[in-house]
């Protein structure tokens, strides 16, 4: 094992889990309602859908980047020393963005969804003031300048103690004479990487969040709409790619322990991540690919770099996880090994979906149906949450204890059932060119619904018994 | 198109998920696999020729392409909360449809569904553009447009149709 030189913020990063988990809870419920509105199951008044909508979009959005912030966090505290004080910093100023988000949307009424595309928040039609779309945009600025905060203390913190961006990166090893034994451990890659795309994202939205709020204020102060769109898709991307890449450190420090051999900085793993980093700056315009006023060269380069993206991911994680599980002569399976090892296997899964859909010919006739939905829930509920869940479950797990008793695979079992029923009812309604975000859905395709909601159910069962898991167990307070 | 692209999906995905559960029942074996290395460098090499290949043949003709050299129809399109101002309520059978939209206030998403209710085409609707999208329809009947694009509380309502008939005059 890679040998950790400091002590990980552990309580801090377990209240925040907790806080998470309730949260994810709350989101999947929201997702419940949503599904069983669209099946004529029960019957919402569809200004609150699309408040539900938004809540839904942002606080899932915003409690990934949390997750895989706080994974991240976690590990990188191992190996260089990262002050408290910013993490709580950074705690409030998000819990205040949460609370300015959901009052503007269950008080204000806001509901131009968590993509905020311009000039949406300003033209409601008559359903939310201005005011209520200003609040939400602040709620975003203040989470946009927490995660800022805490990536600059990860930057500045990996750079003084690997020299530069490049030695953090693995660069020496990658494109150089650098020797493997010499190289940074994976977390320490992975943590600079995202930081480096994570910031930059964040600082563009904040551009654009920013030019939004003056509109708001000053209805002449006109944004290019496909100038903001670009940036609020760059934004969004890279953020919620961000998240997954983040939560994937978990991976590379909790498996070895159930593996019996540490992962390890090799050649490929250094290229792959400087590959990453290129690729979730580049790719953005994949969600661009309807937007005929586009460059058709920036439409080509979403389509390539899209397809391009998978090989890291296959290749190199994926590969690496089939390997060492193959190797393994001690391999275990408990709560956290087995989400762990399904949060790899969804989030590989749910890229062939997504690859396809990056195609513009195919763009053309699954674009905002339900394929795409399909496609992000697959690496999202199966993918990145099932890391999270995963890393909550080895935070509290018992070391004498070996094995996944029955409550633990109960949740599994449902939560996995769950998971690939619901986000296959997605996909089955996008090739029926189901559109996604309409509020009431026609007869013919409440089918999809229907089971759709009887799989939310089973997933939220599933999470609720992870999360109270997780609680009981931090009650126990046991210290790694 | 779209069960095709969901088959291909499901065989993908089904074939990812076969390795990881082969694998995941392989664990603890402790296997020698001392070609990881090199199955790692030849998976990457078919990825990269798969993907060369899927690229030219998806792209060979672009998908965006609003040219035409026979005749053809021009249809006047306008997106606004909560409707859509079509100018015309027939478009003719076997040539070529050019669709202008606009925007008259937020972004819209305008698609095209058959009698069937299969989407056929769309583009993105956004203020200060003109987006074109060319279509020929090959059958008579009643299509649908409906909005693709989130745009506000009764985005589900913004439905209009048009008429695909055997007769009607073209220019050029």
């Amino acid at each position: 094992m890679i040998k950790a030189k400091h002590q990980p913020q552990e309580a801090a990063v377990k209240f925040t889990m907790l806080l998470a988990g309730v949260v994810l809870l709350l989101m999947m419920v929201f997702g419940f309602i949503m599904r069983a509105a669209q099946g004529g199951m029960i019957e919402i008044d569809q200004a609150l859908f699309y408040q539900i909508m938004t809540a839904h979009g942002a606080g899932m959005v915003g409690t990934a980047g949390l997750t895989g912030i706080s994974i991240l966090w976690y590990f990188t505290g191992r190996y260089v020393p990262l002050l408290a004080g910013v993490f709580w910093t950074f705690l409030g100023l998000f819990l205040t963005g949460v609370v300015l988000i959901l009052g503007s949307i269950f008080i204000g009424g806001y509901a131009g969804a968590w993509t905020f595309l311009f000039p949406l928040p300003a033209m409601s039609g008559g359903f939310w003031s201005n005011e209520a779309a200003a609040t939400f945009l602040l709620g975003y600025i203040f989470i946009g300048v927490a995660f800022l905060l805490l990536h600059l203390e990860i930057a500045r913190k990996l750079i003084a103690a690997y020299g530069s961006i490049g030695g953090a990166l693995a660069w020496p090893l990658a494109f150089g004479n650098g020797r493997a034994e010499n190289a940074p451990p994976p977390t320490v890659v992975a943590a600079m990487a995202s930081t480096l795309f994570n910031v930059m994202g964040i600082v563009v939205g904040a551009t654009v969040l920013v030019s939004s709020l003056v509109n708001l204020m000053i209805p002449d102060f006109a944004v290019n709409a496909l100038l903001a769109k670009n940036m609020i898709f760059f934004f969004g991307h890279v953020f919620i790619n961000a998240s997954i890449y983040m939560a994937v450190i978990a991976v590379y420090e909790i498996l070895p322990e159930y593996l019996g051999k540490p992962w390890k900085t090799t050649r490929p793993f250094a290229i792959a991540w400087t590959m990453v980093f290129l690729f979730v700056l580049a790719v953005y315009p994949h969600h661009l690919l309807q937007d005929v006023a586009m460059p058709a060269w920036a439409l080509i380069m979403g389509q390539v770099v899209s397809y391009l993206s998978g090989i890291p991911l296959l290749a190199v994680t994926a590969f690496s996880l089939l390997v060492y599980l193959r190797q393994s002569r001690v391999m275990y399976w408990d709560l956290a090994s087995a989400l762990l090892v399904l949060g790899v296997a969804g989030w590989s899964i749910g890229s062939a979906p997504a690859i396809i859909d990056g195609m513009i010919a195919v763009n053309k006739v699954m674009h905002n149906t339900q394929w795409v939905p399909g496609h992000f829930h697959i690496y999202l509920l199966l993918g990145e949450v099932a890391i999270t869940f995963g890393f909550m479950a080895w935070l509290v797990k018992d070391p004498r204890e070996k094995g996944l008793n029955i409550l633990d695979l109960a949740g599994f079992a449902v939560y996995l059932l769950g998971g690939v029923g619901f986000t296959l009812m997605f996909l089955i309604s996008g090739a029926l060119s189901v559109p996604r975000r309409w509020a009431v859905h026609v007869p013919e395709w409440f089918l999809q619904d229907r089971l759709a909601t009887g799989f939310a159910l089973l997933v939220i069962l599933g999470a609720l018994l992870f999360v109270v898991s997780y609680a009981q167990g931090l009650r126990k307070k046991r210290t790694r | 198109m779209q069960m095709t692209v969901l088959a291909i999906a499901l065989f993908l995905m089904a074939l990812i998920a076969y390795f990881f559960i082969a694998a995941i029942w392989a664990s603890g074996a402790g296997q020698t696999m001392k070609n990881a290395e090199r199955t790692r460098s030849r998976f990457i090499l078919v990825l990269l020729a798969v993907g060369a290949v899927v690229t030219i043949v998806s792209l060979k003709s672009w998908p965006h392409s609003v040219a035409v050299t026979g005749p053809s129809t021009t249809v006047n399109v306008t997106g606004l909360q909560w409707a859509w101002d079509i100018d015309t309520e027939e478009v003719p059978i076997g040539h070529p449809i050019i669709f202008n939209t606009h925007a008259a206030d937020v972004t819209h998403g305008f698609g095209v569904t058959d009698p069937d209710g299969r989407l056929l085409v769309q583009t993105q609707v956004m203020p200060g553009y003109v987006n074109q999208v060319k279509y020929t329809f090959d059958r008579p009947g009643t299509y649908k447009v409906i909005c693709l694009e989130y745009c506000g509380a009764a985005h589900h309502d913004m439905i209009s149709e048009f008429k695909v008939v055997a007769q009607s005059g073209a220019e050029q």
